[in-house]
């Protein structure tokens, strides 16, 4: 594979800009004020195909591969991370059922996906440390009557907007954490409610909530993949997500550091611009080459998902990398920013919270670093 | 025959035209011809310094006017047309039947080496260039480019050329611009409104300020033609009026140059706008960095006082 | 059904160009493509109009080599075929040779029953090229149009001229120029842009066309863009008191006599 886009590869990402600036730029204050769900924005989504984007033509998607994927989703989070991340979310349901889903399940699923008919969620974290261990876990238990689930899966964004729900459950309780499997789920199945909306710290707009089970019925079919597959079916789909994540994370950033670096060229102090200080040049060229590192680390890791390669390692880097250094993209744009930066009509708070719901919240539950030295040292 | 051919169907914009046309005749050494549809215009016209006056008689529209005007200056050295729509359709049918060369929107313009010689805007207005034309030649002129030249008091003869109708397009109707005939063109003083608002009612706020400089108000593309909150003859940009009046103010508009092409001939530049980096400031003379819903109103009261 | 054919141009994307200070020359070197403004509201409009009653579109361009990244650009926006005519040349054409180029291609390519383009291009906006050409092909132009349909071979328009609109019929084939509010053109979506690659196009060489030198020959000669000087004052009042920013302002205009 090319690290270069192709031609097909840089008009996809042409339409993700034309499609920010017409669908997205309008609503994106407001959506971080209210944390309203961007229905119209997504709705669109779906006419365009990004919701389909690389599932399989057969099944009514776009087929235009994960290097394509990343690079819509970098370019919707310069202008709106959340509605990236509803995208992202949505994409992890459609990715586990194109890899584990058997053809029925494909079938009766994956066209709907496609189009954006319906809207996909998973539910993988839990209140307690992992899924499976806490005293409120999802558990599918066999009974007569097929797999009964009880429990509550905890911050799955999408949640009460998504129609179709990719849960993992612990199905052997003395297995815990290793004794996973997934399920799909629809929405409105006896016994499934959806939690209060959580309050979150950025990517307002892409909805966050509890899925409470209680007593919800399934059968065989409803599982996706075998149950030995759980495990694997988590780590490669909350790889790929990462990858996903990633792409915000520098979206995000290189929206920063492009706003800082025009202000910097406006502001005047001590009777020049602030962009001749050595100082400012040296946060804005610090940030611009890390996101612009990271771009090309994220790019290998989709190359790799996309030819059907091994990632996981990939993933894990570029997700321990913006760990350490996602936060500071914004760190350093909003000194270079100074009070104008730190103040609530200027977009950087905003990216300083999204940035936050990018990089901060899954690294230190998945720690990418054991993934990376296990490589190292097996 | 050779000459100077000046064309408008605005009455204002034909005069100024001579004002060119009159140091194009003093260059090339040949006679300077209006032609005009409107035979009341013709007699202004001839007391203006042109040397003959030809009122065409027949339809206004562009199809019947172009072969009209292009059999009429067969022989032209320069013919200059007034800037507007219709204008800009004959100026290049001219252009074509005459295998010419053509500026369009020419902000200055001179007979230099048997050549004409002309400048004019590129990308939206960012940039400037000239246009050198060997003659024949055509150019358009915008409104309000020259003013217009002083009378003579000599009469120049006035002829009559017979426009027909070009029968392969049909007018079915016509439909005026709904507008208050307001020239926004001739106000000394504008207040130009932009996305910065939010809503129609808010445009208040500017009329306001407009009544305390007695102004006219003004406003971008995006605000007549997508929002439809004031007339199409309000806005300013490339696609809309130019104007130069002796102050404008720049409320709640980036300044993107698409617009700022439009009024930057203005005297005095006034922006208000709450991102300090909106381009309006480096376009302005004076700004204010705040919320317009806080300056504007502040700003009324402090030109009351 | 109709025929219909949309011109283009490919411009630099204006917001990419920076003036440099010291001498006002304009530095495009991270300027990227794109097809210009209006040309995309032409685009659209053809497009729509075929979807609505069937039809086919075709797209036509002139340009430097460039052109060559448009190809797919363009196709993903509508128009089933391009034909492109690439040459070192048009970086310096005016619009007399544009439109003969574009002529001797419409009369290679052609008949089309409607041809359609921008008002101008954002680049060099001479809003003339469709005139020309139809002058050229003998054909009618209806120019400015905001409003269009099309039934039975004949075109029914609505333009705009400086004091009204006006809405005519003329029977195709026709030329029609296009202004920017008569649509909002598409954003491709993704199958539009990956199906792109499976449209044919067809690269003409200038030379192949038939066109004398003379007509190749720009009669405006356009000497070296400069930036526009913007000389203004530049003083802005940012306190975060609001009112003393106004009174200054005040102050200011009373000195210059305001």
């Amino acid at each position: 594979m090319s690290i270069q886009l192709t031609e097909e590869q840089q008009l996809i990402g042409q339409s993700a800009r034309e499609f920010a600036k017409e669908y997205l730029e309008p609503i994106v204050v407001d959506m971080d004020h209210t944390g309203a769900f961007p229905a119209d924005a997504v709705k669109q989504l779906a006419a365009h195909d990004f919701l389909g984007l690389f599932l399989p033509g057969e099944y009514g998607g776009a087929d235009a591969g994960f290097v394509s994927f990343v690079e819509v989703v970098e370019t919707l989070s310069r202008t709106s991370a959340a509605t990236a991340s509803i995208l992202v979310n949505h994409a992890m349901a459609a990715y586990a059922i194109n890899r584990w889903g058997d053809p029925a399940q494909k079938r009766a699923f994956l066209p709907a996906l496609a189009s954006g008919e319906t809207l996909g969620a998973f539910a993988v974290y839990e209140h307690g440390p992992t899924p499976g261990v806490g005293p409120d876990a999802l558990m599918a238990t066999r009974q007569p009557e097929g797999w009964v689930l009880k429990g509550t899966k905890a911050f799955v964004r999408n949640a009460g907007v998504a129609k179709v729900h990719v849960v993992v459950a612990c199905v052997d309780p003395a297995a815990g954490a290793k004794g996973l499997a997934a399920f799909i789920v629809r929405a409105g199945v006896s016994g499934l409610a959806v939690g209060e909306p959580a309050d979150t710290m950025g990517l307002k707009g892409c909805p966050v909530a509890d899925l409470i089970f209680e007593n919800v019925i399934l059968q065989d079919a409803d599982l996706l993949g075998r149950l030995s597959d759980g495990r694997s079916l988590v780590e490669e789909t909350l790889a790929m997500a990462s990858v996903a994540e990633a792409a915000q994370t520098v979206g995000i950033g290189q929206a920063a550091v492009e706003h800082a670096a025009a202000y910097a060229k406006t502001r005047v102090q001590f009777g020049r611009p602030i962009a001749a200080l050595q100082a400012i040049q040296t946060l804005l060229a610090e940030t611009a080459t890390d996101c612009h590192l990271a771009r090309l680390g994220l790019r290998v890791a989709a190359g790799l998902i996309e030819s059907g390669e091994p990632f996981l390692v990939e993933a894990a880097m570029v997700k321990a990398f913006l760990a350490r250094f996602g936060s500071r993209f914004l760190i350093d744009t909003v000194q270079v920013e100074g009070g104008f930066g730190y103040s609530e009509f200027m977009p950087l708070p905003r990216l300083f919270r999204d940035i936050a719901g990018t990089t901060l919240l899954e690294a230190p539950a998945q720690f990418p670093d054991g993934t990376i030295a296990a490589a190292l040292l097996a | 025959m050779a000459g100077i051919f000046v064309f408008s169907e605005d009455p204002a914009l034909a005069r100024q035209l001579l004002t060119p046309g009159l140091e194009l005749k003093a260059a090339l050494d040949q006679p300077l011809v209006a032609l005009t549809p409107s035979r009341d215009e013709a007699q202004t016209l001839a007391g203006l310094g042109a040397d003959r006056v030809v009122v065409l008689e027949g339809p206004g529209t562009p199809e019947a006017l172009a072969p009209a005007v292009a059999a009429l200056v067969a022989q032209a050295g320069v013919v200059l047309v007034g800037g507007t729509l219709r204008g800009k359709h004959l100026a290049a049918h001219v252009a074509a039947a005459l295998n010419a060369g053509l500026t369009t929107d020419a902000k200055t313009i001179r007979a230099e080496g048997g050549r004409l010689e002309t400048t004019r805007i590129l990308y939206g207005g960012l940039a400037v260039c000239e246009e050198s034309l060997a003659l024949p030649a055509v150019a358009t002129i915008p409104q309000r480019t020259f003013p217009p030249p002083a009378p003579t008091g000599a009469s120049a003869p006035v002829e009559a050329a017979a426009v027909t109708a070009d029968p392969r397009v049909e007018v079915l109707s016509t439909t005026p611009v709904a507008g208050e005939g307001v020239d926004i063109g001739a106000a000394p003083r504008l207040v130009a409104v932009g996305r910065g608002f939010g809503a129609k009612a808010d445009l208040d706020l500017a009329v306001d300020l407009a009544g305390a400089l007695k102004a006219e108000l003004a406003c971008t593309r995006g605000i007549a033609e997508d929002e439809h909150w004031l007339p199409v003859e309000r806005y300013i940009g490339i696609s809309g009026q130019t104007v130069k009046p002796e102050l404008y103010v720049a409320a709640g508009l980036s300044g993107q140059v698409q617009h700022m092409v439009g009024c930057r001939e203005s005297k005095v530049i006034v922006a208000i706008n709450k991102d300090e980096r909106a381009p309006i400031f480096e376009a302005a003379d004076y700004g204010i960095v705040g919320d317009l819903y806080t300056v504007l109103p502040l700003l009324t009261a402090a030109l009351k006082a | 059904m109709p025929n219909i054919l949309v011109c283009y141009k490919w411009v630099l994307d204006e917001q990419d160009i920076k003036v440099r200070p010291d001498d006002l020359s304009l530095d495009a070197s991270r300027a990227k493509g794109k097809i210009s403004d209006f040309d995309r509201n032409a685009i659209e409009a053809a497009s729509l109009l075929v979807e609505a009653q069937g039809g086919n579109v075709d797209a036509l361009a002139f340009g430097t080599q460039a052109l060559k990244l448009s190809v797919k650009d363009v196709l993903s926006r509508g128009p089933n075929r391009l034909t492109w005519i690439g040459d070192a040349s048009a970086e310096g054409a005016d619009a007399f040779v544009v439109a003969n180029v574009l002529a001797a291609a419409i009369r290679k390519a052609g008949p089309y029953d409607l041809i359609l383009c921008g008002e101008g291009s954002s680049d060099m906006f001479f809003q003339q090229t469709p005139v020309r050409l139809a002058a050229l092909l003998g054909l009618p132009c209806v120019t400015f149009v905001q409003k269009m349909t099309w039934a039975d071979g004949v075109l029914t328009a609505t333009r705009k001229l400086p004091d009204c609109t006006e809405e005519v019929r003329v029977a195709g084939p026709a030329v029609v120029s296009v202004l920017g509010e008569m649509n909002k053109p598409r954003i491709p979506s993704l199958k539009q842009v990956l199906g792109a690659a499976k449209k044919p196009s067809e690269e003409l060489p200038l030379s192949s066309l038939g066109l004398a030198p003379g007509d190749l020959e720009p009669r405006a000669v356009r000497g070296t863009p400069k930036g526009f000087l913007m000389n203004r004052r530049n003083i802005v009042y940012k306190e975060s008191d609001a009112a003393a920013n106004v009174a200054q302002l005040v102050a200011s205009l009373k000195a210059e006599g305001l």
